[in-house]
């Protein structure tokens, strides 16, 4: 195996130089026309927000690629000196190669442990190679063979369950209370950052409609609009409260805007027996705590989403040593695999050499006893010589098996064919 | 005559069944994995199976402690796999299945006691006051079952709320079904129970009247159980109608109505003969 992976990402390069590194799909294209004829080799290329990295490989007879070369070729692409670029690079070789392509797909190296996106990510990059006639036998059997690890390490261990990021948090809790949400009204108070955000995940249960309140009208306005909401005035909140049934509170008051006698008194008494889950997201909170009950009035506040996350994030790491575990046997069974692999043809060409040597020996031999020989002692002639040639064999097919199991047989593949006169 | 091997099945025989069902619904819950759901919901039909074999044979009548007992566990336990395959994720048989036993259980303890009979002729259910009797029994009997499911969604209800109110990681814990949906259920249960045992109840109160007038009849703790019963079906529905009173009450009053439940299944009949068979 000749392969290297070569790149930089979130440890080993700040943003600004990511983001100078980056590939967009013109430059994609012409960066691996570009190393596939000036390298000879097969090429792909992942470019995430948290990582840029190269993936090549060569034959085995061919010198290897190495961080330098590769820093060359990502400062003529970009535009960016070599020298700014080659500390930040890291290079995994071969078995090691194989290795941290399995990580990453997996999501051990992300940022957040087990995130699901990066399998996604890495099949694209390997399609956009292959669409533009990038990979060979390596590549296309190395990246099928990563997305095979990463779905079985998400199915065999626990590293992507749960929630973990704050927003999707929220979206957990408020399943615990509704089962439906196209017969529900949200209501998003004020238009923090935050908001925004655990909005999103909220739309995606396709509430039947949402309203938006702000103290200035025209952010109402302009919030409404945006996601596809109804503004209600500031002076209209009390109501608002009364027709929503999840709200989403973001406002940068000093204050609490909703106090408990308000809340009772105004909002709790007209609700009936309907439930009401609130996302207090801002910091002063906007709602009385004491308002939670877990029955008609649930609410969680930023610290409450936090938790979850900070639980969750703990929870995958618990699954770390058994992913890596099944990392290790399939790069083991990976490599062990790709030798057997470049093997075979090398002990074809033997087994078919030595039995056009034997036919050669023993055809004139049985031509010149003919007539002195019966059937049988043809036949035993005949399975004497192939003996022979199969014992001969032995020991080379071993030692050149045994050199695969230790994951390196390409020596030993080249010095039986020099040693048997096999052409190249 | 030729016997099926079918009518040598026990009480043991679905007992366990459910039984191994629960402890493997249990394994599942601690290390999750398909076989565990396989071999539970496996061994919870042959249960069902069995179970269902058994009534057929045995018929049991509804209107004895006994019959109703295993009938009411026999609906439960077409709850339990109903609800198996339709909530897969959520760990339902670990909430019903402990009922079903619980009622097998109990029926077993009272057969031990009973009297043996012979099977109840089917025709002769269709004439005279044995008619209305079934009839009275049958409501009752449906009624149980709404009530059973009140009290299993109101457990439940009970325990997401108290996760709610204390904020507990949903994926930490046993999954269970949104308040919102066990609430639905409730209501649901409640709204089909209480008119068949209103209906149960005014045809027992006539029978009662017309052939066993006894005054003490009136004051047996079946009859008394079950009118307690009604009475506070009769306040579920006022306060879930008429008034906001927080899930969480409406769920311990489903709890209570059950207890009563119990208390008027397992009481002696006032007037089937030989009291409990």
């Amino acid at each position: 195996m000749n392969l290297r992976a070569i790149g930089c990402n979130v440890e080993s390069a700040t943003v600004e130089l990511r983001e100078k590194l980056a590939f967009d799909e013109p430059k994609l294209r012409l960066a691996l026309a570009e190393l596939t004829a000036r390298y000879d080799v097969e090429a792909a290329i992942l470019c995430t927000c948290n990582r840029v990295e190269l993936y090549l490989g060569r034959p085995e007879v061919g010198a290897p690629i190495h961080a330098p070369l590769v820093a060359e070729f990502l400062a003529e692409t970009h535009g960016v000196p070599a020298e700014l670029i080659h500390p930040h690079l890291y290079e995994h070789a071969d078995e090691d190669a194989v290795r941290h392509l399995f990580r990453v797909t997996s999501g051990l190296d992300s940022v957040v442990i087990g995130e699901g996106q990066i399998a996604g990510q890495v099949k694209e990059a390997y399609d956009a190679a292959q669409k533009y006639g990038a990979t060979g036998s390596l590549l296309n059997t190395l990246f099928p063979a990563a997305t095979r690890v990463s779905k079985r390490i998400r199915t065999e261990t626990g590293i992507a369950r749960g929630q973990v990021s704050v927003a999707s948090a929220a979206v957990v809790f408020v399943r615990e209370v509704f089962d439906n949400f196209t017969d529900k009204t949200v209501l998003v108070i004020g238009t923090g950052e935050m908001g925004q955000l655990t909005l999103t995940h909220l739309k995606e249960l396709n509430p039947a409609g949402i309203l938006v309140t702000n103290r200035s009208p025209e952010r109402a306005e302009a919030a409404a609009a945006e996601v596809g909401g109804q503004a209600v005035p500031w002076d209209q909140l009390d109501d608002a409260l009364v027709r929503a049934d999840i709200v989403l509170s973001t406002t940068g008051a000093p204050e609490p805007i909703m106090p408990r006698r308000r809340f009772k008194e105004k909002v709790l008494s007209k609700r009936g027996r309907r439930k009401l889950v609130i996302f207090d997201m801002a910091v002063p909170r906007d709602f009385d705590p004491s308002i939670h009950d877990g029955d008609r009035v649930s609410l969680f506040n930023v610290d409450d989403l936090n938790r979850i996350r900070d639980q969750q994030l703990a929870e995958r790491r618990k699954h770390l040593g058994p992913a890596e575990m099944i990392v290790e046997a399939e790069v083991r069974k990976f490599v062990l695999d790709w030798n057997r692999r470049k093997d075979g043809p090398v002990i074809g060409r033997l087994t078919a050499e030595l039995d056009r040597v034997r036919e050669g020996v023993v055809g004139p031999l049985l031509e010149k006893l003919d007539g002195r020989l019966t059937d049988a002692d043809r036949e035993w002639v005949e399975g004497a010589f192939r003996l022979f040639q199969n014992r001969l064999l032995h020991g080379p097919i071993a030692a050149l098996q045994e050199a695969s199991k230790e994951g390196h047989s390409a020596g030993m593949r080249d010095a039986l064919m020099k040693l048997f006169g096999l052409k190249g | 005559m030729t016997v099926s091997p079918l009518q040598g099945i026990t009480h043991a025989c679905f007992g366990l069944s459910y039984l191994l069902a629960f402890a493997f619904e249990l394994a599942r819950l601690v290390w999750p994995g398909a076989a565990w759901r396989v071999a539970a919901l496996g061994l919870g039909v042959a249960g069902v199976f069995a179970h269902t074999a058994y009534i057929a044979f045995n018929q049991p009548t509804p209107a004895a402690p006994y019959g109703s007992l295993l009938l009411l566990a026999w609906v439960l336990a077409l709850f339990y796999l109903y609800g198996t395959v339709h909530y897969a994720r959520q760990a339902w048989a670990v909430f019903v299945l402990p009922l079903v036993i619980g009622l097998v259980g109990l029926s077993l303890a009272l057969a031990a006691t009973a009297h043996d009979a012979a099977p109840v002729d089917v025709p002769t259910w269709l004439s005279g006051p044995r008619f209305w009797g079934v009839v009275h029994g049958s409501l009752l009997l449906l009624a149980a079952v709404g009530v059973s499911v009140g009290f299993l969604t109101s457990i439940m209800y009970l325990i997401q709320a108290r996760r709610v109110r204390n904020k507990v990681n949903p994926a930490r814990v046993v999954p269970m079904l949104s308040l919102e949906r066990l609430e639905t259920m409730n209501r649901r249960a409640v709204n089909v129970a209480f008119p068949l045992l209103t209906a149960g109840l005014l045809v027992g109160s006539l029978l009662l009247g017309e052939e066993h007038g006894a005054t003490e009849n009136w004051f047996s703790l079946k009859v008394l159980s079950t009118a307690g019963l009604w009475v506070v079906f009769l306040v579920l529905l006022y306060l879930r109608y008429a008034t906001n009173v927080p899930g969480r009450r409406l769920a311990a009053y489903s709890v209570a109505a059950f207890g009563l439940l119990l208390v008027a299944l397992v009481a002696s009949h006032p007037f089937v003969p030989g009291g409990e068979r």
